[in-house]
This record gives structure tokens, sequence and C-alpha cells, in this order.
């Protein structure tokens, strides 16, 4: 299915300064899996915040359908 | 054992006599409390009589730099200003940004201690040694925009200034204390404490230095860690947008609130989010030592502001129903002209433009109407028309006209922008906050929602998790760091105290001046008659569920809030009722 992928702040050095790419990713996969798609596993990156979909945030392992918006934060600190 | 970084010295000033003394710090409480925030507490826990009256000579206004404060140690520039709070009763120390901690240092004080009241308006001018009591009668009135220029042009701009607008004059119990012009020490009244002691301003220069051991080689190795660990990206996305980051982010998290906090998504964010600010940005500036520097200034057409921040936007922008950029940089500018915090004034105008849609009581404002709200702000500094009854904050008023479903505030602090139904342990954070409610003692949000695998819609953890939070800030802001170096770590902040007082510290004893901390701030009100019944959850959070956005359907059960009081206490030691047993309270 195809999804589009954000990524924000310090993560967009993942897609080469780009913001969004329009990605393939298998059906009903997790945020996690379609991270992976693009060569981002967060669990390696130190300062990866969280995922939102279509503009909610959820958790990391929630599933994913076609046309979705998948937004990955980098961590954010203080008030 | 002496330890470098200090001075050594406090400047105490009687107003009432006009006279100013110095004498040695505590060191044997230095050692317990490093400095600013927490030693700070502990000044103040020894020195003032339980149940003064906060605005009355009785209060000291207390301002402690820490030792790392003048030395290149990295977003060291803090200072803590601190006082019995009239806002709520309880303990508040407070965080400004600036200069003015490295000139009070640089003039040879680790701390300026205010005590009685002056008779006619004043100011004081510190330079180094010498202290001069002058009069303010010409200052008296204006804004602090104008006091702050007026003073720097008489003295030049190398001098440090700390002011208050009409608010703190007219004793508003949410007034700040400015400096630089766009730096405050914002929350719990402190500009009132001030007002109440009729000093319009503090001006210092210091011309001295700060002696740390082995100079040179210190100095490489601070620089070491500026390079390698300050300015990493994690912490430098401060530079490139301030905190208008967390617009975006707040929203996508669901906890950005909206018309006083009656839902957590507003559609219009894109019109005032950062890009759209930053737009408008001509310069940068930072604190005092401080490798990020996150200030931004923007200029619009009708208003200029070094800022705003995430809180301002916010309380003005979603909060308020108000979706001009425009209109949010004026109220955060006439906010600090007038001396008023806003977060506390923000949220007073909401609550009002709330209780006048529901007819409950006519405030002459509803959601969205921007005009009125920068006027209603000017008339709550100066306590003038419907101002008189709005500078007693959300809590007064509900007392006087009810509201009391959605008025959102702890212990008579009204609450920042952090919705907790999408973040639930803020709601523990803020209900057991020192000063009422404040999201800097623990910022729940970085670890349940800015986080990809933890659940924040459960009680489960989160008591452990915000006194994580709190043990951990109440170090690092007894060290004077600023919040925004985020790779921040016990380990390197045991480091920075070895480098500059030359005594080794460890992570164990960072984590055991975090913990004294909390304790000696919650031993001050408990004194003060506090407890758990004070420590409270609003009635909105409770009973009604959030509408939209990512925490939709979400509210906090009441029984899900006391569970996670009573982890915290549990975690702390403390007894169901959230009291420190004498024991605990002998050893602070
Ligand atoms: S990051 Fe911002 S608030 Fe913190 S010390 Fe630097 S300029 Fe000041």
């Amino acid at each position: 299915m195809k999804i589009t992928i954000q990524l924000r702040g310090s993560l967009t050095k993942y897609f080469q300064g780009e913001k969004v790419r329009s990605v393939e990713v298998p059906d009903d996969c997790t945020a996690e899996e379609a991270l992976k798609t693009v060569g981002i596993d967060w669990t390696a990156i130190r300062n990866f915040g969280f995922v939102a979909v279509n503009s909610r945030r959820v958790m990391i392992y929630d599933r994913l359908k076609e046309g979705d918006e998948l937004k990955a934060y980098p961590k954010i600190s203080g008030g | 054992m002496t330890m470098l970084g200090y001075q050594n010295k406090v400047l105490r000033v009687d107003l009432t006599k006009k006279g100013a003394t110095t004498e040695p710090l505590r060191m044997d409480w230095a050692e317990k409390y490093i400095g600013s925030k927490g030693l700070a507490i502990k000044y103040l826990y020894e020195e003032l009589k339980p149940g003064i009256d906060p605005l009355s000579p009785d209060n000291k206004l207390l301002l402690m730099t820490g030792p790392m404060t003048g030395t290149p140690i990295p977003c060291s520039g803090k200072l803590s200003i601190s006082a019995k709070s009239p806002a709520t009763g309880t303990i508040n120390d407070c965080s400004i940004g600036g200069h003015s901690a490295l000139q009070i240092k640089y003039a040879g004080y680790d701390a300026i201690i205010f005590d009685g009241a002056l008779k006619e308006p004043g100011y004081l001018l510190i330079e180094d040694g010498n202290v001069q009591f002058k009069d303010a009668s010409e200052l008296w009135g204006k804004g602090s925009h104008e006091a702050e220029a007026t003073l720097a042009e008489k003295y030049g701009h190398d001098y440090s200034i700390l002011s208050i607008g009409p608010a703190g004059e007219n004793l508003v119990t949410m007034a700040c204390i400015n400096s630089d012009y766009y730096r405050q020490a914002g929350r719990g009244g402190i500009g009132a404490v001030m007002g109440s002691k009729k000093l319009k301003a503090i001006v210092i220069k210091g011309t001295g230095g700060v002696k740390i051991p082995n100079i040179v080689e210190n100095t490489k190795k601070i620089t070491e860690i500026l390079r390698e660990d300050t300015l990493q990206e994690d912490n430098t996305f401060i530079y490139d947008y301030g905190t208008t980051a967390f617009l975006e982010a707040c929203s996508d998290g669901g906890i950005l609130p909206s018309k006083n906090f009656s839902d957590a998504t507003d559609e219009n964010w894109t019109k005032y989010n950062g890009d759209v600010l930053l737009e408008k940005r001509v310069g940068k500036r930072g604190c005092g030592s401080c490798g990020l520097g996150c200030g931004n200034f923007l200029k619009f057409e009708n208003a200029t502001v070094e800022g705003p921040e995430y809180e301002s936007i916010a309380v003005a922008g979603p909060n308020a129903g108000i979706d001009d950029p425009e209109a949010i940089v004026k109220f955060n500018q006439i906010a600090d002209d007038m001396g008023l915090d806003t977060i506390s004034a923000g949220d007073t105008i909401n609550f009002a433009m709330e209780m006048t849609e529901k007819g409950v009581h006519d405030f002459g404002i509803r959601f969205g109407d921007k005009v009125k709200y920068l006027e209603y702000l000017v008339l709550m500094a100066k306590r003038e028309g419907v101002g008189a009854d709005l500078a007693l904050g959300v809590k007064k008023l509900t007392e006087k006209y009810g509201g009391e479903d959605y008025a959102l505030h702890v212990k008579g602090l009204e609450y920042p922008q952090y919705e907790p139904r999408g973040s639930w342990g803020m709601s523990l954070a803020y209900a057991v906050s020192d000063r009422g409610a404040c999201h800097m003692r623990a910022y729940a949000p970085n670890e349940e929602v800015f986080a990809a695998s933890i659940p924040p819609y459960t009680a489960e953890g989160k008591g452990e998790m915000v006194y994580n939070l709190g043990v951990f800030n109440a170090v690092k802001f007894s060290l004077c760091i600023c919040d925004f170096w985020a790779t921040l770590s016990y380990e390197r902040m045991a480091e920075l105290m070895t480098l500059i007082t030359g005594r080794e510290w460890t992570e164990q004893e960072m984590k055991e001046v975090g913990a004294r901390v909390l304790n000696i701030a919650r031993a001050f009100n408990q004194r003060e008659g506090f407890d758990r019944k004070d420590d409270t959850i609003p009635k909105r959070l409770v009973n009604e569920a959030l509408q939209s956005g990512a925490a939709a359907g979400q509210k906090i059960p009441q029984e899900a809030f006391e569970d996670m009081l009573d982890q915290y206490y549990a975690v702390l030691g403390w007894d169901k009722n959230g009291m420190i047993p004498d024991d605990m309270i002998c050893k602070l």
C-alpha cells in the first residue's frame, strides 16, 4: 500500500534533507515496519521521539492503512 | 570543605532601614542544596516565619545564583528569584534568563536577599561593592520596557536590570519580574512581592570574576563538553525554532489546549505555528553563558517581541480561540511590558471568556475577541474596570462567581498549556509541583507523549515517572542550568560540579540533592498547612472527555489520579496524606 512518511526536525537527515516521501509499504504494516522500509530503525536513534498518523500521536506498533500520513518526530524536551 | 565557584558572600538589603550588609554564604547548606533553586528554598525555609503575609515586609525576595553562574559552563546563566508566593501561599522559586545572574556573581555575590519594604518607590543600584538606594518616583507607573530603557540609557547597556511593570506595583498576584526586556521570572506573583517592597528595579554591574580550579585545563574540558554534548542536534533544535517547535508536536500529541481546555486540538494551528512566526524573525539572542541561544526576535507591523514562547502562543492562541499570529505576539509584548505572567493572565481571560459564553457571569469578552484580549491585559495590570476582577486570577474568580467545573488551576496557580488528558502524568506533575500548577517541575509529555512506545493514558508507573523527572529538574535548577540542554545527565552534572568546585561529586550525590530539594520545598508548604487536599486535579479533567485529537475520548478518572498520588507519595516516603515524616524533616 502507499503511504507518505514525513520527517520532522533533525530526523530529515535520514531523507537527505527532504521532509516528505511517498512510499510503498507492506499492507497492514505497523509504523515501526513502515519506517524500516525507508531504512529508519527508531530503536537505534537516540533522539527519536514519537510518531503520529494523520496528525494524531500513535504508538509505534500501531497499524497503518492505505493513504496514511506517517510523521516521525525527534525527541523534544524542556517546556 | 572549601568549594570554588562560589563567592562565599551574600548581600543583605534591608529596605525598611535602607541599609546593606554582607555575610558569608552558608556553605554547609550549599553542600546540601548547591545553589539557585535548592539553596534559595533552604534559605527561605530557615528565614521566613510560617504564616506571614507574602505581600507584607515580612516576606523576603531572594536572588540566588549557583556555583556555575559566571563560568563558561553552557546554559548556566539562569537566576533563581524566590519568595513566598502571594498567588498560592506556597514557596515560589522562579528562573529568569538574561544576564543578571552573571552580573550578581561578578559583583561579588552568590545571593542578594531583600527584607522589609521601602516607604517610597525606589530602585537599587549595585556596582560591585557599592550599593545605593535611588528614587524611582519618575519610573513608578511606567511599563517595564520603558523603565528598563530609561535605566539603561542612564547607566549604560552593560548593566543588567531587573524590573517590574504596573502589575507588580499594583500587587497583582500574577505579576512577573522582567530582565533584558523579554525575559521573565514569571509565575506565582513574584513581581507583586517586589512591588510590595516598592522596589521598581535592581540595576547591577559587576567587574570581578569567578574562581575555578585549574582554570586552563578545566576551561578546555568545558569547551569540549560544549562542542560534543551541548551543541549536538538533540539540543540545537531550540536554536533553530525556540519553543515554537512544540506547537505542532503538542497538536499532534493531543495536548494543545483549546478554548479554556475544553478540547485539545485547534484546526487553525497552522496559521500561527512556528514556521509562520519565524518568517518574521529579525534577530537571535541568548542568555549569558548560553551555547544554544533560543531567543527569537520577531517583528510584525504593530508588534515586536523576543519570543513568543510555546506557552504564550498556546494560551493566547488556541486556548483563547484566537488564530492571528500578530495578535498573539502583541499579547506577549503587552504582558511583558505590563509585567504580567502570560500563562496566568491568559488563562484568566480565557476562563472569563467561557464564563461569559456560558452565561454564568458577563465579563464582556468571548472566545476569539483579540481586540479586547489585548485591552484587558492593561486593565488587569492597572486593576481598572473589569481588570479589577480579572486580576484576581482563576481561583478567586470561581470563589466570587462560580465556574469551578472549568477552572484550571492547582493551589491558585493557573494551568500551563499542556493538556493532561493527553498526558496523564502531567495531571500529577501539576498537582504535586511545589508552587501550584507548573510545567517546569516535571515535564511529563517528554516521557509519555513525545515517546514512541509509552502509553500516556494510564496511571501505572506515573508516580515514579513524575518523581524521577522532578528529582532531575530539582538538581538541574539548583545548578542553575537551563532546561534546553536536553542531553544533560546526572553524570554530566556531577562532572561539571567537580570541574567548578574542585571537590569530587558523584551521580549519587546529585540524585540525593534533587530529592532533598523536593523535600525542603514540600516541608515549606507543609508548614504553611498544605497537604493531600491541596494536590488536586481540576474537575474538567475528571468529568469531561476530550472530543477530538490524538487523545479524543480521554478523561482522567478520580481513582486513577488518587492512585498516581499514592504512588508518588510512596516513592518519596511521605505518608498517605502527603506529609513528610518528622524524622525526614530533621535531616533536611
Ligand atoms: S537555551 Fe534559551 S533560555 Fe536556555 S540559557 Fe540559552 S538562551 Fe537562555
